[in-house]
Formats: C-alpha cells, sequence, structure tokens
C-alpha cells in the first residue's frame, strides 16, 4: 500500500503575468509596429489616414505574399533569395513580347515559371544536398542575366491593361490585392496547422533525423516546400507588376532581403515559427510602413538600407538570445 | 576479377588508372584539387587560342590578367570563410565601401585607416555574431552588406570622385606592361598558400571546418579561427576595392555588388567544399582564371556581354550541384 502523499495544488501565475510573458514571446514585429505607429502618430500623423494605410497595404501584399514562402521553406531548414530573379523573370514574362497572349495563357506560363524554379532548386538543395542559399542566389543570377541578355539592359514595356486594372481593383475602398492576400493567411495557416504536410515540416525543422527515422517523407516535404515558396514568389511578382503597371530590370531587386526580415521579425527562424504566419504578415506591413515613414522623414536609400540591415542583426540577435539552443 | 581479365588491366584501364597520381590529385585530399582544376583552365585556353585570333595578342592577356586580379583578391579572402565553413557577402560592400573613403576623403592615409578600420569592424562584428550568438553566416553577412552598402550610398550617392595618385598607380600598366597590382596578388596569393598549408593558423582553419566539435574538443579555438577568416575576408575587400578603383579611375557606390557570388563561384570551382575543410589557393587560383577567360571569351565570341551574369548563375549551379555537401542551407 502505498503511502497518500499531501500535494500542494498547483498555483497559477496572476492573470498579469501570463499576458505579459505572452507579450513577451511574441515576435518582434508586432512591437516594433507599435512603436512605429506611436512615432508616426507623434511626427507624421497623416500617414495614419485610411486612404493611405489601404494604400500601404497595398503596398505590402508582394512581400507579405513573398513572406509566406520564405517563411515555409525556413522552416524546413532551407532557404530561397531568388525572389529578384523571379520577379524580374516574370516580369518579362507580362511585360514582355508575350505580353499581347490572353491572361490566362499569361498566367500559365508564368506558374510554369514557377514551378520550374522550384523543381530546380529542389533538385540542387534536396537532391544533390547543395546550399540552398548558393542554389537560391545562383538561380536569381541566372534569371537575372538570361533576361538581361534577352532585353538587351532595354526595360519590357507596360503591364497588360487587364493587370494593371487587376492591380487598381478595390473592393469597398480596400484594394483587391492586400483583401486576397489577408484572405490567404487563415486557410493557409489552417491547413499548415491541420494537415500532414504542415505536422511533417514541423517535425522535421525541429529534428530533420528524427523525423526521417519516424518515417516522415522529410525530402518531399522540403520539395513541397521550395515549390510552394517559388509558386508565391510568382504571385508577389505578379502583384509587384500589377502595382508598378509596367515592366523593369530592377523589380523587386529588395524583396529577397525584405522577405527575410520580414521572416525573422514574423518569428521564423530555421527549422521553427513562433509567429505562425501572422507574424510574418505583420512584419511585412511593419517593414513598409517603416520604408514610408523614412521616406516621409526624408531619408532616402541610404538610410533605408542602413536601418534594413541593422533590423536583420538585431532581429536575429534577439532571436539567437532567446533561442539559446542551436539546430 | 579473372586472371585473364587482370591481364588486359593495362590495355582498357579507364582514364583515372592511366593518368598519373599527382595530375589527378596535385595535392593534399583537404585542397580538393582534382583533373577538373587544371583541366578547365586549360581547356578554355586551348578553345579561345583556336577559335580566337585576337586571345593571344598581348593586349588582351593583359586585360584578363587585369578583370582577373580583382577578382582573385576577393576570392583569396573569401577562402578562409568557406574553409571554416562560412560565407562572407559583405565583402562586395566593403570594396565599394574602401573606393567611395578614397574618392571623398580628402588625407589619402585618413581615408586609407578609415577603410582598414571599417573592414577590420566588419570582420569582428560578422566574425563573433556568428560564433557568439551563432548566427547564420549568410544571414549576418547580408545584413551587415546592407549597412555597408547604405553607408557607402551615404558617403558617395553617385559614382564620382577622385583618386590620390598613389592608388591610381596600382592600376597603370605603363612601365612594364603589367599593373603592379598582379605581383602584389600573386604575392598575396603565395603568402596565404604558406600559412594555409604550412602553419598551424592554417590548419587550424582546415580542422575548424571540417569537424568544429571534434576540433574544439581537441582544444582549438573555433572563435579564434572563424573571426580570424572573417577579418581576412574584409581587408581582402579593402585590397581590392583599392584596385577596383584604380583600375575605373574613380569610385563607384556599388562597383564590388557582383564580386560576392563571383567570389564564391571562383572558390567553388576551384574544388572547395561550401560545407567547410576542403579548399586551397591553387584551386582558387583555378576559379577565378575559369572566369576570367570566360568572361573574355565571351567578348572575343561576340556574345552579349549580358548573358555573363546568366553563365555565372549557371556555373555556380552546376559547381555546388557536383559536390556532395552536408549543409542544409
Amino acid at each position: 500500500m502505498h503511502a497518500v502523499v499531501p500535494t500542494e495544488a498547483p498555483v497559477s501565475p496572476p492573470a498579469w503575468r501570463q499576458w505579459a510573458a505572452r507579450a513577451i514571446a511574441l515576435p518582434p514585429a508586432y512591437a516594433a509596429l507599435l512603436i512605429l505607429l506611436a512615432a508616426t502618430a507623434a511626427l507624421r500623423p497623416q500617414l495614419l489616414a485610411p486612404g493611405l494605410l489601404w494604400l500601404m497595404l497595398r503596398q505590402a501584399a508582394p512581400l507579405g505574399l513573398a513572406v509566406i514562402g520564405q517563411s515555409l521553406v525556413m522552416r524546413c531548414l532551407s532557404l530561397d533569395l531568388s525572389f529578384a530573379g523571379v520577379a524580374v523573370a516574370v516580369s518579362y514574362l507580362v511585360t514582355g513580347p508575350l505580353s499581347a497572349l490572353p491572361p490566362a495563357t499569361l498566367l500559365g506560363l508564368c506558374v510554369l515559371l514557377g514551378l520550374a524554379v522550384g523543381a530546380v532548386q529542389a533538385f540542387f538543395i534536396v537532391g544533390r544536398k547543395a546550399p540552398a542559399v548558393i542554389v537560391t542566389l545562383a538561380m536569381a543570377l541566372l534569371l537575372g542575366g538570361a533576361v538581361l541578355a534577352l532585353t538587351q539592359q532595354r526595360a519590357p514595356g507596360d503591364a497588360p491593361e487587364w493587370l494593371r486594372a487587376w492591380g487598381r481593383l478595390k473592393l469597398a475602398g480596400a484594394p483587391v490585392p492586400a483583401l486576397l492576400w489577408l484572405a490567404l493567411l487563415p486557410p493557409l495557416a489552417w491547413w499548415l496547422r491541420q494537415s500532414v504536410f504542415g505536422r511533417s515540416i514541423e517535425a522535421l525543422g525541429d529534428n530533420p533525423r528524427a523525423a526521417h527515422i519516424a518515417g516522415l517523407a522529410v525530402q518531399r516535404s522540403t520539395v513541397i516546400a521550395h515549390l510552394l515558396c517559388s509558386l508565391l514568389a510568382v504571385a508577389a511578382s505578379i502583384t509587384l507588376v500589377a502595382y508598378v503597371g509596367a515592366g523593369s530590370l530592377q523589380l523587386g531587386q529588395d524583396l529577397a532581403l525584405n522577405a527575410l526580415a520580414a521572416a525573422i521579425l514574423g518569428g521564423t527562424g530555421f527549422g521553427f515559427s513562433r509567429g505562425g504566419l501572422a507574424g510574418p504578415a505583420v512584419a511585412a506591413f511593419m517593414l513598409t510602413f517603416l520604408f514610408n515613414f523614412l521616406t516621409s522623414l526624408g531619408l532616402g536609400e541610404p538610410g533605408r538600407l542602413v536601418l534594413q540591415g541593422l533590423l536583420i542583426a538585431l532581429a536575429c540577435a534577439a532571436q539567437a538570445l532567446r533561442r539559446p539552443v542551436a539546430h | 576479377m579473372s586472371a585473364r581479365a587482370s591481364r588486359s588491366m593495362p590495355a582498357a584501364a579507364p582514364l583515372k588508372q592511366t593518368l598519373p597520381a599527382w595530375l589527378l590529385s596535385p595535392g593534399l585530399p583537404r585542397e580538393g584539387l582534382g583533373l577538373s582544376t587544371w583541366l578547365l583552365p586549360a581547356g578554355l585556353v586551348l578553345l579561345l587560342t583556336i577559335t580566337t585570333r585576337d586571345f593571344l595578342q598581348w593586349q588582351n592577356l593583359a586585360n584578363v590578367a587585369a578583370q582577373v586580379t580583382a577578382l582573385l583578391l576577393v576570392s583569396l579572402g573569401q577562402l578562409p570563410v568557406v574553409l571554416v565553413g562560412g560565407i562572407d557577402l559583405s565583402v562586395a560592400s566593403v570594396i565599394s565601401l574602401t573606393g567611395a573613403l578614397m574618392a571623398t576623403l580628402p588625407n589619402p592615409w585618413a581615408a586609407l585607416a578609415a577603410a582598414i578600420a571599417a573592414a577590420l569592424a566588419t570582420g569582428l562584428v560578422n566574425g563573433l555574431a556568428i560564433v557568439r550568438l551563432g548566427l547564420h553566416p549568410l544571414v549576418m553577412t547580408l545584413a551587415t552588406m546592407t549597412v555597408l552598402q547604405g553607408l557607402c550610398l551615404l558617403l558617395l550617392p553617385v559614382p564620382g570622385g577622385s583618386l590620390p595618385a598613389a592608388v591610381l598607380m596600382l592600376a597603370d600598366a605603363r612601365p612594364l606592361g603589367v599593373a603592379p597590382a598582379l605581383p602584389i596578388c600573386l604575392g598575396c596569393a603565395l603568402l596565404l598558400g604558406l600559412v594555409l598549408r604550412h602553419t598551424r593558423s592554417g590548419l587550424h582553419l582546415y580542422a575548424v571546418g571540417a569537424a568544429p566539435r571534434a576540433a574544439a574538443l581537441n582544444g582549438l579555438s573555433t572563435s579564434r579561427s572563424t573571426v580570424g577568416a572573417y577579418v581576412v575576408c574584409s581587408l581582402f575587400g579593402v585590397l581590392a576595392g583599392l584596385y577596383l578603383s584604380a583600375r575605373i579611375g574613380t569610385a563607384d557606390p556599388s562597383m564590388g555588388a557582383a564580386y560576392a557570388l563571383d567570389s564564391v563561384t571562383a572558390v567553388v570551382l576551384g574544388g572547395a567544399a561550401l560545407s567547410g575543410g576542403v579548399g586551397s589557393v591553387r584551386g582558387v587560383l583555378s576559379g577565378a582564371l575559369c572566369l576570367g577567360l570566360l568572361t573574355n571569351g565571351l567578348n572575343l565570341w561576340g556574345v552579349s556581354p549580358f548573358m555573363r551574369g546568366a553563365l555565372t548563375g549557371l556555373l555556380l549551379l552546376l559547381a555546388v550541384g557536383l559536390q556532395r555537401g552536408k549543409a542544409a542551407h
């Protein structure tokens, strides 16, 4: 017979401490957005007008789409820095000599391009175990160089009218591209939480060897993540061309860097995600808002670059300090 | 294998068994050298000699040497970083910043001191953040690259400015037909080769890159080797920046941008493993020469110079695809 040992009832910490702990655990993007909004209210309150906020949300949509892809591949311990190349290639497809094709054919070609880019990258990263950084940077170089050679450094033409019209489309005052981006987030988050794929990438991010031994299709999940990332890069590029209204050889040059910064600020790291899909989305809006705020203060490209680099380094350092156990 | 088959071996032996061992692997296993290290540049030279008339002209060879010098300087710096399993993209901005400082500060010595100080700080920040905080080398160096690029644009918003005569002399090939930068560059290569092969610090770089945990358990300072590698890379960036600005005769705030990936391509083409622990100066010489010859070939063949970016991307993709790595990202 066992002696009955009196046990103390667990004492739950006070509610305020629970809230404080949750707030501290949030990705840095939330705090940064709050500070930014406070600074804007004090220094440039006109930026907080609803019309301008919708405009910035539309401006953030391409980055928002790209950062979903970046978060996916980062959770699989990989990375994608080919966004600039994909953006230039898509820009060439939809504004170059093929722009007169029917919209469905043109969009189909863009999807094929995304699938091809994703498949080639996945082949080298998963099949040949080549470093994702180099493979995706080389892909960006390859796509950018190919478009440069095809156009002989001349900017392609204007975007087709249907694409520009879509970029300008509004629903009850809200820009449709931004609404589509936001509408994509809940089902995607639900899918990542409930599906086998979502749980597989969580397991492989935690410990790829354990996931492999447990019988999960680790390689297949990484391939799917890369394919999805490239397709999202194509979607981001189409949204960007629709927003700008014309093709350019400089289109989306900072998309890769910003997507990386937004993913890290939104709580995504190599093999884990603390902010779900909401964190990176908030970070994408925060970065877009920040660049507009800096422009309104008169800080041009140099200030933006310095701040962007510092933000990435600080967000990474904060993440590393919070998560001392390295993978 | 039957006795008859073994008797007929010499006649039917594959290429690998008929060529002398020194040609197949003319170095230590950790140097990653192979047949392609020599065949690739030699094949390109042969191809260019046969297919073009001007390749062997003195002026053209001087052009190739001038093109290769800058890339070689950056690639030599990238090598120690790759040996410890890292990558340094910020070297691109160090190159641009050096040019911008030389063109904007009135006193050339102060400008040089500022460039060296900036490079030392960049290397230290990169190395310490990677070693102490465990940050991914790419993310950290991408961040420092962005910050430094911003500083470059702040100093020099548009290309321009004049350079001191001492700097311009680096690319002046008039007295001997060879710019002084080339022997300096080859001297640096020789020195780095000796350090990597014959000194304790060099061996530590290989050990840290091949098996960091084993190196640490054997009493090596992995932090010192890693931080040192990033500092050396940044200092080579200063040298490349001085030479590049001398070559174009002025400064350009984005003149180093292409060199981050080009240097990685040259190092990988030379047989270095991006997962660390394998690589050599001879390999880097071969890789940089291949890229230089390829660029020259495109010019001589009349191919659009804009194709160079695409070809570099393709080469890099094939080079990393052919080596089986262990790193996931």
